[in-house]
Parts: C-alpha cells; structure tokens; sequence
C-alpha cells in the first residue's frame, strides 16, 4: 500500500493547484447538524469531523435535472449534450464511494448511460475517514465501513495535524505530488491509520444491523407477501418521494421535452424521479402498476433489500440514514424494516 | 403558418397578480405572441373581441352572477384554462367561508353591504368544466409559457402530481420540520420548484392539495412536531379553504 503523509498547512496549497483544473467540492457545514458538499474557495472552512452529508452525493453524476438532447423542430435534427466538467469531491466517506461504486455498475449495465459516466470519468474522488457516526446511519451493518476501491486518495486524520493519505489511482498520486515536500508514510504511521480505522468502524458498529446483512435478501423474499405488514408501514406515507430522491443509489429518471419560445428548438431533459411517487408506475391509459402507498413502500424496501442484491450481490443501501432523516412521517427506515422483518421471521421459526 | 389561435384573459375575484405574471414576462412574452392573437387582455391593451379559442380566467367565483359570466366565456372558448391558485382552488378568497356571512358582508361593504350580492367563494371548476389548470399565487410566469407552449404543440400542459418535498429534496433544501417549521409541503402540489423554501420561506400551500395527499399523515407529523390542531389550521385554511362546507355551511 503506497501511503503519503500530508499536513493540515499543506492542504490549502494543494486545494489551489487542484482548483486550477477541477471544480473542488469539500464537506462544509450549512447550519448547526446539517452538512453539504460545497465548491471550495480561500475562505471555505472544511468540515473534516463531518457526520453526513445532506444531499447524496449522486448530485455530481446525474444532477436533479439535466439536458440530453438538443433538437430542432424545423429540420428534424437532434445533437447529444453530454457534460464532462472536471471535479474534485474531496472529503467523501466510505459508505458514499461504496454507493458510488454501485451506481458505477448499474449505469454501466444493460448499456452505458453516457451522461452519468461522462461525468464520473471526469470526477476525482478523495476519500476521508469518517470521524463521527450519523445518528441515523447504520453503515457499518451492511458492509460499507471501508472500501478497497472508488477513490483516487483515502484520507484518515491520523492527529490533528497530520493525514496518512492512501493512494486509490495513478491520477490521485500524481495530484498529491504536486504538493511540495510530501513524505511517503512510515509503517507505524500506517499503522496509527489502521488504529483509527477500527476506532471508526468500532463505534459505527454499535448501530450496526445486529444480524449480518446477508441475510437480508430472503428475508425480504420471505415477507413479500405480507400485505398487513406493508399496508401498516405505509400507513403514514406522504408518496412525496423524499427517501428516493435523498438516497445515493437511487437513480431513477423521468424524461421531459421543452421547447423555446420560438418553437424552433427545444431540449430533451431528465428530472429525478422516484418510485415512492404515485405517478412514476403510471402508464399510458391512466393505469398504475403500483396505486397504493403500501405496494410502491414494499417496492422500495423490495429494490434495496433484494433486487438490486440479486443483480450485483450487494445491497441496494449502503446505510448512509438520509431517507431516515429526509422521511417527515419517520417511517423511512431500511434498518427498522429489515429488522423487524428477520424478527418476525424468527419468532415464526 | 397556421392561422393563429386567440387568446382572451379573463378575471373574476382576484387581485390580478396573475396576469401581472403574464405581463412580467416582457421580451419573452413578444416571442410567444408571434403564434397567439391575443384578442382581450385588459391588463396590457384596451381592445376587447368575444371571438377567442383559448381563455385564461384568473379569480374566484365569489358572486352568483359570475356563474352566468363564466359560462359565456366556457361556451365561447375551445380551451378553458383556469389562472393561478383562486380559478384552480379558490384561493385565498376562501378564507371568507369560514367566517358568518354578515359578519365578512359588514367588514367589506360597511354600511352598503346590502347593495352587494355575495356567496362562498369556488373554484372555476365548481361551476363549469376547466380544461387545463395553472397553478400558483401567484402563477409562475415560466410555468406559464411553459404551458402555453404545450397548447401550441397540441398537448395540455399537466402539473406534477407529487409533494414539494420532491422539489426541496432537488433544490438540496433542508426539509423546515428539521428547523422545527410548519411547512405545507408535504401535503401541497409541486410545480413551483420549492421556490418559497428555496428562498428562506416555507411552503404556504398556494399550489393546493398535491392528489394524492395523505391529510392523516400530515396531522401527524405536525402533532408530533408540537404543532397544535390550531396552528394548522390557520395555514391549512389560507389556501385549502374550499372544502364541502363551502357549499354546505351550517
């Protein structure tokens, strides 16, 4: 493992040649408890203890809204927009790069989503020990406390001057050198990094699953049929969407068409979209596949707790807690609803 | 090119912020009026005509009489769209049904209340069938174009069906019951981009109930936000006043 030693006063030096060919983002805080991913400036104070970003981090890849095509209404022509802006994400923790990673495979599947992966393939990804637990997260149960890939450099805050930073990519090396005066790690820096590791996962494990998450996808196949459990979950539901549209490997989209108001060109622009909304399983004709809260409640938990296991054979949640946090009627809960779920399967054994 | 299709605004109780939107729209505006004809628009020209196909009608109806006005405006367009959030709910003119009609005819008419005529205030849709509804108060100007540009395409514009929440959740808004605010967005139709939120605001509901809202949840939620039964009511009446009671007092 190639390491690097990188000092808290050598950091703004880097961030300013970085920023010269990237758009930097770093973990800042919004408000008391509330973080985001904002562009770094000179002033910018970054939040190294940060516990959760608020937004995913999806934003980067496939933001809320973006255009696909340009057409032209009068001679029939249509050109791709793809965007390829070079960014730096610097700060992110494990459980996000592991959705990351996710999202890497699924828009690669079955076809290759060009304007997700252009933007990944410009994006650097800087990875950074978390140094404090979410209350509502719960990644440490479901095998997203490290990460042995999806980033260029790992960062771990090794005393409060000093980073062992791990080299991910050939490009995250190249960027820590151009630093002045960076040192390779010694073993027992390695080490110290190592300690705080554990230190992390430790405390992250104390709101783990309490079961190992491989048991998750039959459980869920188990309990697919249980209507009066789903139906009482979703009693409270709102269908507003928030639990899909927060979570980082949520990547469902609507397509839309708008035209100028010469009605001469128009654009053809995806807008998130989530299965939670009552509108997203309608088709033409008005029918619904999915008209009740209580089936697209079970559809989501069904998508994160199996189906997406069944394709890549990990879960579809990496444990982050934003829809926990993101649900108002608290009902938004992949660790509740798996747990409850192998409770009531073991009291019936 | 086809022959242009024309275009009347019409206004019932309202305070014609609506239109004023459509005016606000200045250069963008002259685009759009090369395909319409706008042939009655008393808010920018003083020319009126009868003979239209589409009619945009701003305002409440709040007065029997009104009812005979809109049917001639229904009868004479092809497309009947109702205006910002009194033509699509009622609006804020709503508020007058929950209070003892003497006592709202006395507080706006004094003295010559009994010149006027007065009833609770409705919707468009109460009384004759709307073929497109704009939402808002006010209306957002761009959703206006928006929409107009689907009628010139041949489609009926049709607004999201979902929360504000979906919309705050895209704008990165941090949710206001995580602020400990009183927030009708989760319960309210998206369309405006979450924008009172987005500015520092909450959502006060004006786009009317999202189709799909689950009211239980919401009491809910703002019980257990320590919201009582009384402060949402005074939020939810603002804009959600027209309800059956309307129509139905006693």
């Amino acid at each position: 493992m190639v390491a690097y030693i990188v000092y808290l006063q050598q950091i703004p030096e880097l961030l300013h040649k970085w920023s010269s060919s990237y758009d930097v983002y770093v973990p800042t805080r919004v408000e008391e408890h509330f973080y985001e991913f904002r562009p770094w400036q000179e002033k910018t104070h970054i939040a190294w203890d940060y516990d959760l970003a608020y937004s995913p981090l999806k934003v980067f890849f496939m933001p809320p809204r973006e255009d696909l095509i340009h057409f032209d209404l009068h001679n029939y022509t249509a050109s791709p927009v793809i965007k390829k802006t070079r960014q730096l994400l610097f700060g992110v923790h494990p459980y996000d790069i592991k959705a990351i990673n996710q999202l890497d495979q699924l828009m690669g599947m079955d076809g290759v989503d060009v304007n997700y992966q252009n933007l990944r393939d410009n994006t650097v990804i800087f990875g950074l020990e978390p140094a404090r637990v979410a209350e509502t997260a719960f990644w440490a149960g479901v095998d997203a406390a490290r990460v042995d890939f999806g980033f260029d450099l790992f960062w771990t805050r090794i005393s409060p001057g000093a980073f062992l930073v791990r080299v991910g990519s050939a490009q995250g090396e190249e960027m820590l050198k151009m630093g002045s005066s960076i040192t390779s790690a010694t073993a027992a820096e390695k080490e110290a990094a190592r300690r705080i590791h554990l230190r992390a996962a430790a405390r992250a494990d104390k709101q783990g699953l309490g079961f190992t998450w491989t048991q998750v996808p039959e459980f869920m196949n188990k309990f697919y049929s249980r209507k009066l459990y789903w139906r009482e979950k979703a009693k409270t539901c709102l269908s507003c969407g928030s639990c899909n549209l927060v979570c980082p490997t949520c990547y469902c989209f609507d397509i839309q068409d708008e035209t100028d108001d010469h009605l001469k060109q128009g654009k053809r622009y995806r807008q998130w979209d989530g299965c939670m909304l009552e509108g997203f399983s309608r088709i033409a004709g008005g029918l619904n596949f999915r008209p009740n809260p209580w089936e697209r409640y079970r559809h989501r938990y069904m998508r994160k707790g199996k189906y997406i296991f069944d394709r890549i054979g990990e879960l579809g949640c990496v444990g982050c807690g934003r829809c926990v946090k993101a649900c108002t009627a608290k009902i938004a809960n992949p660790k509740v609803v798996f747990s409850e779920i192998r409770e009531a399967i073991k009291n019936e054994a | 090119m086809a022959v242009k299709p024309k275009v009347a605004f019409f206004d019932f109780a309202g305070c014609e912020g609506d239109q004023l939107q459509v005016a606000n729209l200045e250069e963008r505006l002259l685009d759009i009026l090369a395909h319409i004809e706008v042939v009655s628009f008393r808010e920018i020209k003083t020319e009126h005509s009868d003979d239209y196909d589409i009619a945009f009608v701003e305002g409440s109806i709040t007065r029997p009489e009104d009812e005979k006005r809109l049917k001639e405006i229904r009868e004479n367009a092809g497309i009947l769209v109702a205006l910002g959030a009194c033509a699509t709910i009622g609006g804020i003119n709503c508020l007058k049904n929950f209070i003892n009609e003497s006592e709202y005819r006395s507080t706006v008419y004094g003295s010559s209340a009994r010149w006027y005529s007065t009833y609770a205030s409705r919707p468009l849709s109460a009384v004759v069938p709307v073929d497109m509804d704009i939402h808002g108060c006010p209306i957002d100007k761009n959703e206006f174009a928006t929409a107009v540009k689907e009628l010139l395409l041949g489609k009926i514009y049709t607004p999201p069906d979902y929360p504000v929440c979906a919309e705050c959740k895209m704008a990165g808004n941090i949710c206001r019951y995580e602020q400990g605010q009183l927030c009708l967005g989760i319960v309210t139709r998206a369309g405006c981009k979450a924008c009172c939120v987005t500015e520092g605001s909450f959502c006060w509901g004006c786009r009317g109930m999202a189709p799909e809202a689950n009211l239980d949840a919401a009491a809910r939620i703002m019980e257990d936000h320590g919201f009582t039964r009384l402060n949402a009511q005074d939020r939810l009446r603002l804009y959600f006043g027209c309800t059956d009671r309307a129509f139905n007092p006693g």
